[in-house]
């Protein structure tokens, strides 16, 4: 099950909905339960709260809700398919199946606590430097966050940016100083992200052990389109992330690729506590070329750039030069 | 004005120090203001609007918010006895949280003092400003416990000036820069070391920083016009009564701000929250032995900065 975070046309940025996709719709989840409710015997007086409780106004908020949630989606979706999706409506005849043209899609997460990609974990790596003992990692603010299809804004500090597909992780439940065998409990979903780096200033920001600005301006991060919603491991395992340049595959990362087992990652990372909607994202596939580790998806102006995985979806983008962009 | 968050019978709050030391919850204070003195026959909601929900809220309404907040302090304050009740609180009825409790980002300055460079035995101070990124779930109040994690041996401290932003900034200039400052607040960038050593080995350092509570901030966030002067205060830092720290802002090598004009290169937001670095006297530059200074449960810090406020923390084992 796909999960997607969304604006109607009219809706005000604050209204944000959380989208199911059945049948290649997508489903407005709140409106869609309200009317599964509506319909039930005894005529829900209070359909439109009890909606509202499971399916709230983000899909962080909805993970926190629990196996109570993940039940009422299960509900209403065995019911948008035996009522028909084309003939599904609201309890008071309210619109609830788009065409996903019609919906606004945003970062699935728009301010999680923890956003963290996992550092030095792919496979490939570790031909040219030494294999690193711990997954360690680093923070991308949720203040760089676009949706796919938002322009990447190339920034004035920088001569030399690439891009690298990340498969993220995340997390669907709270937790802290969870045990390596417990880990797979706390996998709620996964998701793309793609992750810019201006990395003339990443280099330089090495030397003293940090990794702030190259990794942190204006849409230096692009996740979603969707949540792949609890994922079997299995499914997970299949789960190929590519990334194209200017139609070209450039990358191409699966679970199999990172030199950390999930286990590692949620002990390692659980140790400060996560909370459902943080992510933890594993990819940043460089490829030696000579003797000499170099990302093989480097930028230009015009560029343009797709991140993608058929069971999750694309985020597809342009890059463009900050000149004449309104801030 | 030194605004601050607080929490009174379970709710989260937004308040300011009147001239007598007392807590003025704002919402309520503006409201009465509207009310008593503009008949506004929707003052509840009108407050709520003007100044948001929360610190956030508050600081992304700019002049607006604070023009209220000033209005409301003016009006309240010269009231002898609080009619409405639930309007002014003495200190001790309430719990003082950070003024910014969660900011957007929380960029801390390393290796920003030429003493504290030094301690730490790197060569020389760095060309461009150096940061990192706490996470904004890390911040604690002024009087909060810190949490004394099993995982850490080394748990240290660093006395800082946080500068909250006000407004929307990116690429500003350095002569610019503090125009987009809200205000200040003390601030210790509490940090376990052998985590980041361990860490530093494939270059990023993340958790040694921001295990929760790794950040008290107040008490209050003073505004930038109590504050002229931001680079000329001097900070202090103790354990125990024992002055550990003892420096002053002027010190720093990049000011305050060469720091906005570099990072508002990411983007600034109102609520995001730079810090300065530390100078020397961190338990990590203690020669010979660090041993007898790492922070261990019972201790108590106090980290202070010269007009700006005091940080009272306890360490406790969790």
């Amino acid at each position: 099950m796909k999960l997607y975070l969304g604006l109607l046309e009219s809706s005000l940025p604050n209204e944000t909905r959380i989208f199911g996709e059945v049948d290649e719709k997508l489903l407005d989840l709140k409106l869609a339960y309200a009317a599964y409710l509506a319909h039930a015997p005894g005529n829900h007086a209070s359909a439109y709260e009890f909606a509202a409780f499971y399916f709230p106004q983000t899909i962080a908020e909805f993970l926190e809700r629990g196996e109570p949630a993940l039940k009422a989606l299960d509900e209403v979706v065995s019911f948008a398919r035996k009522i028909g999706i084309a003939e599904l409506r609201g309890p008071a005849e309210e619109k609830v199946a788009y065409h996903i043209k019609e919906v606004r899609l945003l970062p699935p997460f728009q301010n999680p606590e923890k956003s963290f990609v996992i550092g030095f974990s792919d496979n490939a790596r570790v031909e040219a430097m030494p294999k690193a003992e711990i997954p360690t990692g680093f923070y991308k603010l949720p203040q760089t966050f676009v949706p796919g299809g938002a322009p990447i804004v190339w920034p004035k500090f920088s001569e030399e940016l690439d891009a690298d597909a990340c498969l993220a992780l995340v997390i669907g439940k709270a937790g802290r100083r969870i045990p390596p065998e417990q880990a797979w409990d706390y996998i709620g979903g996964a998701t793309i992200l793609l992750d810019i780096t201006a990395r003339d200033v990443n280099r330089r920001e090495g030397l003293t052990t940090n990794n702030l600005l190259g990794k942190n301006f204006p849409s230096s991060t692009s996740i979603g389109p969707a949540v792949l919603l609890k994922p079997t491991r299995k499914e997970l395992e299949n789960v190929d992330v590519k990334l194209s340049l200017d139609g070209s595959v450039k990358q191409e990362f699966a679970l199999r690729d990172c030199v950390f087992t999930i286990e590692q990652i949620i002990a390692r990372w659980s140790i400060l506590g996560i909370q459902p909607g943080d992510f933890l994202a594993i990819g940043a596939s460089m490829a030696l070329q000579g003797d000499r580790l170099q990302n093989p998806a480097p930028l230009k102006i015009g560029s343009d750039v797709c991140c993608f995985s058929p069971a999750i979806g694309e985020l597809s983008h342009q890059v463009v030069s900050s000149k004449g962009v309104r801030r | 004005m030194k605004l601050l968050t607080f929490v009174h019978q379970n709710q989260e709050r937004i308040g300011a120090l009147d001239d007598k030391g007392r807590i003025v919850d704002l919402h309520r204070a503006y409201e009465s203001y509207l009310r008593e003195v503009e008949s506004n026959p929707a003052a509840y909601q009108m407050a709520a609007v003007v100044l948001g929900r929360d610190i956030m809220e508050f600081l992304k309404r700019s002049e607006k918010s604070l023009d209220a907040a000033r209005k409301a302090l003016a009006y309240v304050s010269q009231k002898t006895n609080d009619s409405n009740g639930g309007t002014i609180f003495k200190r001790s009825e309430v719990r003082l949280m950070a003024p910014v409790p969660r900011p957007g980002a929380l960029v801390s300055a390393g290796k920003n003092f030429s003493d504290h460079v030094a301690e730490m035995s790197s060569k020389k101070g760095p060309a461009a400003p150096v940061a990192f990124l706490k996470l904004p779930g890390t911040v604690i109040g002024p009087e909060d416990d810190i949490p004394h994690p099993p995982e850490v041996k080394n748990l240290d401290y660093e006395v800082e000036l946080a500068v909250i932003i006000g407004k929307p900034c990116l690429d500003v200039t350095e002569e610019e820069a503090l125009e987009y400052v809200a205000g200040y607040a003390a601030f210790n960038d509490i940090s376990a070391r052998d985590v980041i050593r361990s860490e530093n080995k494939t270059g990023i350092h993340l958790m040694g920083k921001s295990f929760p509570g790794f950040a008290p901030m107040g008490p209050y966030l003073v505004t930038a016009d109590e504050t002229p002067e931001p680079q000329n205060l001097k900070l202090r830092l103790s354990v125990n009564g024992e002055t550990r720290q003892d420096s002053h802002l002027g010190y720093m090598i990049f000011k305050i701000r060469d720091m906005i004009a570099y990072w508002s290169q990411m983007g600034l937001n109102p609520g995001d929250v730079l810090t300065t670095g530390t100078p020397r006297g961190v338990a990590a530059g203690r020669k010979p032995d660090q041993t007898p200074w790492w922070l261990k449960p019972g201790d108590v810090v106090e980290a202070e900065v010269e007009k700006i406020g005091m940080l009272r923390n306890r360490v406790v084992a969790e």
